[in-house]
């Protein structure tokens, strides 16, 4: 649905995007993180068609949004990092301007359906300037919805939104992502992309990852059983240690800590080992890197590289 | 569509327009103290400077061209012959009154979705650059016009309210008709379309302003060529004018579509 090849923006003689790639299936949501003036903003505007790149192309559902920017943009939904309305006109009055520009719909139907979807349906008739930055962002959502676009850009949806206005946003973002439609959604916030997206594409000026949450986890970080026993008697550690899968071993206090071949396949038998050998097992848990250290991984992995 | 899109720009504009009283304001006041300052000033000049005044040396060759234009005025007294030479020129002195209206809402058009950052989720949209700035020139130049149109009216209530009814032959002529619906529209545009020009370029409304200043001069150049006699705005010429600011208008809207870059405005608006 959404196809980016070798996209690069260059402005003068700073590169803000350089030779990315990737692709977003239908239906898919995609998180994009990245640092501050990594180039998600630009990327978003090259695939809306807001900016043209200075080498390679992006494709929306087919169309090159360089060459056909009107045509894609009555496919896609723009979420723009700021909420960028008409304070003196209505809520209202603000949606049927922007519902007026698009072919085959209804603006009389849609408008009022996203200004109820939203629960500023009260609030139709009052001045935007009057409305919470929430509000706001919310209205941004609706208008970027009011043609049913099949493809969504979110721009930093929930920046700036105090917790609970951030909660119904993201909410909003699930219900779209559960309704089969096709989000980019470019965010600082970690958790939100671990909740919303299948996939995390990080970039700091070119891609440096793409992949679902556990993959990148998986690609950076061992991953650790930890067993916690009873008491933790010498004859187990060292059945443990004799174990083949077992790549490394560690102890502290009562748990043990087990870096495993294949820990889905290998578990099993690291229990069975330990009973056989006399331990009490109280609990095994694994230890689960955040998307935050996956994420700050591969920054400051690029920043070494860099430096 | 397109049409629907400009209809859908206009809708807007004037809405915003509504919703700002200063802007209503200066759209319906700035005429009429326009207007009312002339008929002030011609007053003044005709009660006060009589005769003396035409003897100025910058009028007697205006003096010469309007009595070539018209032979008849030659019959009437020479403070009324004076009296028609400067009620001669309110039809170009109306031109200043879409200029001004355009130097100010144009140039708040674009500036104000620069300040509001609405310009990006707009260029998101279907809207062509073109249907964008022609919805916005019109918004602002339709209003103007009629606006232009009502204080013609004015003025020549004016001229029968100071008892100067019997010279309205001399007034209503064929240029100034030409003048009030096909140059003052064209002008209009001219005057919206710089200013648009004026706001893609600038960083605020004043030096939007200063941009779409230019407009100003070249009518008070009209003016001053007029009155000082070097040119007498024929029929003729005042349509070949008309029609001349046409093709300009065509040409200033081509060059507004390419001074709107779409990236520049997006990337360094801040």
């Amino acid at each position: 649905m959404i196809e980016a090849s070798g996209l690069t923006k260059r402005f003068g003689q700073l590169t803000a995007v350089d030779d990315l790639s990737l692709h977003v299936d239908e239906g898919e949501v995609l998180g994009f993180l990245g640092p501050n003036g990594a180039g998600k903003t630009t990327t978003i505007r090259m695939l809306a068609g807001i900016i043209a790149p200075t080498a390679g192309h992006a494709l929306v559902s087919g169309l090159r949004p360089d060459q056909r920017p009107e045509s894609v943009h009555e496919l896609i939904g723009l979420l723009t990092e700021s909420p960028g309305f008409y304070d003196r006109l209505s809520a209202q009055r603000n949606l049927d301007y922007y519902a007026g520009f698009y072919s085959g719909i209804d603006a009389r139907a849609q408008v009022p359906k996203y200004l109820q979807l939203m629960d500023l349906w009260e609030r139709r008739f009052d001045k935007v300037g009057t409305f919470s930055k929430g509000m706001k962002q919310k209205l941004a959502l609706a208008r970027a919805l009011l043609h049913e676009p099949k493809v969504l850009f979110l721009d930093e949806p929930t920046a700036g939104l105090d917790p609970e206005a951030a909660q119904e946003v993201r909410d909003m973002i699930g219900e779209l992502g559960r309704a089969g439609r096709t989000i980019f959604l470019s965010t600082h916030n970690l958790e939100e992309a671990e909740l919303l997206c299948r996939r995390i594409a990080v970039i700091r000026t070119h891609l440096l990852a793409i992949d679902t949450p556990e993959m990148l986890r998986r690609r950076l970080f061992r991953r650790q059983v930890t067993v916690q026993l009873e008491e933790v008697p010498g004859n187990v550690v060292e059945a443990v240690r004799s174990l083949s899968f077992v790549q490394a071993l560690d102890h502290d206090g009562n748990r043990l800590i087990v870096d495993l071949a294949d820990p889905d396949r290998n578990r099993p038998e690291l229990v069975r080992c330990i009973v056989e050998a006399g331990g009490r097992v109280m609990a095994v848990s694994e230890e689960r890197h955040s998307l935050e250290e996956v994420y700050l991984s591969l920054v400051r992995e690029e920043e070494a590289n860099e430096s | 569509m397109s049409r629907r899109r400009i209809q859908n720009v206009l809708r807007k504009e004037w809405t915003v327009i509504l919703t700002d009283p200063n802007r209503a304001l200066f759209v319906t006041l700035l005429p009429v103290l326009i207007v009312g300052q002339v008929m002030l000033v011609i007053w003044l000049i005709v009660e006060f400077g009589g005769e003396g005044a035409t003897g100025v040396a910058v009028f007697i060759a205006s003096l010469a061209k309007l009595k070539s234009a018209f032979p008849s005025v030659a019959a009437l007294p020479v403070v009324e012959q004076f009296q028609v030479l400067l009620l001669s020129q309110l039809g170009l002195y109306l031109l200043l009154i879409p200029t001004m209206i355009a130097m100010s809402f144009a140039s708040f058009s674009i500036v104000e979705e620069k300040l509001s950052r609405s310009l990006e989720p707009l260029l998101a949209t279907p809207v062509r650059t073109w249907e964008l700035l022609l919805g916005k020139a019109l918004s602002g130049a339709l209003p103007a016009v009629l606006v232009t149109w009502v204080c013609g009216g004015l003025v020549l209530l004016g001229v029968v309210g100071l008892g100067w009814g019997h010279l309205l032959r001399w007034v209503t002529t064929p240029s100034w008709y030409l003048s009030l619906f096909l140059l003052n529209p064209t002008i209009a545009l001219l005057g919206f379309l710089l200013g648009i020009v004026g706001s893609s370029r600038a960083k605020d409304a004043s030096s939007a302003q200063n941009i779409a200043l230019v407009i100003v001069l070249p009518v008070l150049i009209l003016i001053a060529v007029q009155v000082t006699g070097l040119v007498w705005f024929t029929p003729l010429l005042t349509g070949l004018l008309a029609l001349a600011v046409a093709a300009i208008d065509v040409l200033v809207l081509r060059v507004a579509i390419g001074l709107f870059q779409r990236e520049s405005i997006v990337v360094h608006w801040r």
